[in-house]
């Protein structure tokens, strides 16, 4: 019963990375923990490479259609590297917990500047659409 | 579209640093901080800036798998398990993307981005 929750949740979290744009990580982890039991860093392990096909198929589907600018991708994820390096020597050093609610922060004031710009761009161009509606009466 | 130039660069440089660390610190890919910085520091449209991120991320989770690999963390069986249906979602995924306005992606992608957090916040 759980493999069939497994998958359920892997197509789900494949969904989303097509979606969005992410890795998938947020819903393979916890699937991992709470379907099959694994420890937290068996299952960001194991979450990591069902990751690399899944987000190598969705770069592939997107570069396709030119939406992949290749060299910046190329530059974030090279200089990524070092950014693990270090991230994993302080995870060492400082209680997880802090760690995760100063990102989760972090995440919200980015959301909410998204939230804010995308909602001004959407109205901007619904206008436009109704202005140029009006223009064909 | 954004050009490669030297500012450009460096923004970039530390996008890769902010996904690098999220990635170290909390085992995760990196493409919910990568997408919106994309979009606020480098005035990317949302559309690309998720195509490249996934792209981004494959190279991330690259250096992962070979970090937890070294402490035999990864179970590749069951990463087919759960990878195999994810790859046919992520084709859903991508051309539900399509269909959609980048404004409207954006916000959507918004709202995710505040779930995660609220589940990062009190995991």
């Amino acid at each position: 019963m759980n493999v069939l929750w497994i998958i359920i949740a892997g197509g789900a979290a494949g969904v989303l990375s097509g979606l969005f744009g992410v890795g998938g990580g947020a819903i393979f982890v916890p699937a991992l923990v709470l379907l099959f039991g694994f420890e937290q860093t068996t299952a960001e392990g194991t979450s990591l490479l069902a990751i690399i096909p899944v987000a190598g198929l969705g770069a592939w589907v997107q570069h396709k259609e030119g939406l992949v600018q290749v060299r910046s991708a190329a530059t974030v994820g090279l200089v990524a590297g070092a950014g693990v390096i270090v991230g994993a020597v302080v995870a060492n050093h400082l209680p997880e917990t802090t760690l995760r609610r100063v990102f989760a922060v972090f995440l919200l004031i980015m959301a909410a500047q998204l939230l804010f710009r995308s909602h001004k761009k959407r109205v901007e161009r619904l206008n436009a659409e109704a202005a140029s509606d009006d223009a064909r009466v | 579209m954004p050009r490669v130039n030297d500012p450009g660069t460096l923004r970039l440089a530390l996008v890769g640093i902010c996904a690098g660390l999220l990635s170290g610190l909390l085992g995760v890919g990196g493409g919910v901080i990568i997408v919106p910085l994309l979009v606020l520091w480098l005035g990317w449209n949302q559309r690309s800036a998720q195509a490249t991120s996934l792209a981004a991320v494959f190279i991330i989770a690259s250096y992962g798998v070979v970090a937890f690999g070294l402490h035999g963390e990864v179970r590749p069986g069951t990463a087919a398990l759960i990878g195999l249906p994810a790859l046919a979602g992520v084709v859903f995924g991508t051309r539900l993307a399509a269909k959609l306005h980048s404004d409207t992606l954006g916000i959507l992608f918004g709202l995710f981005q505040v779930t995660v957090a609220i589940v990062m916040f009190a995991g």
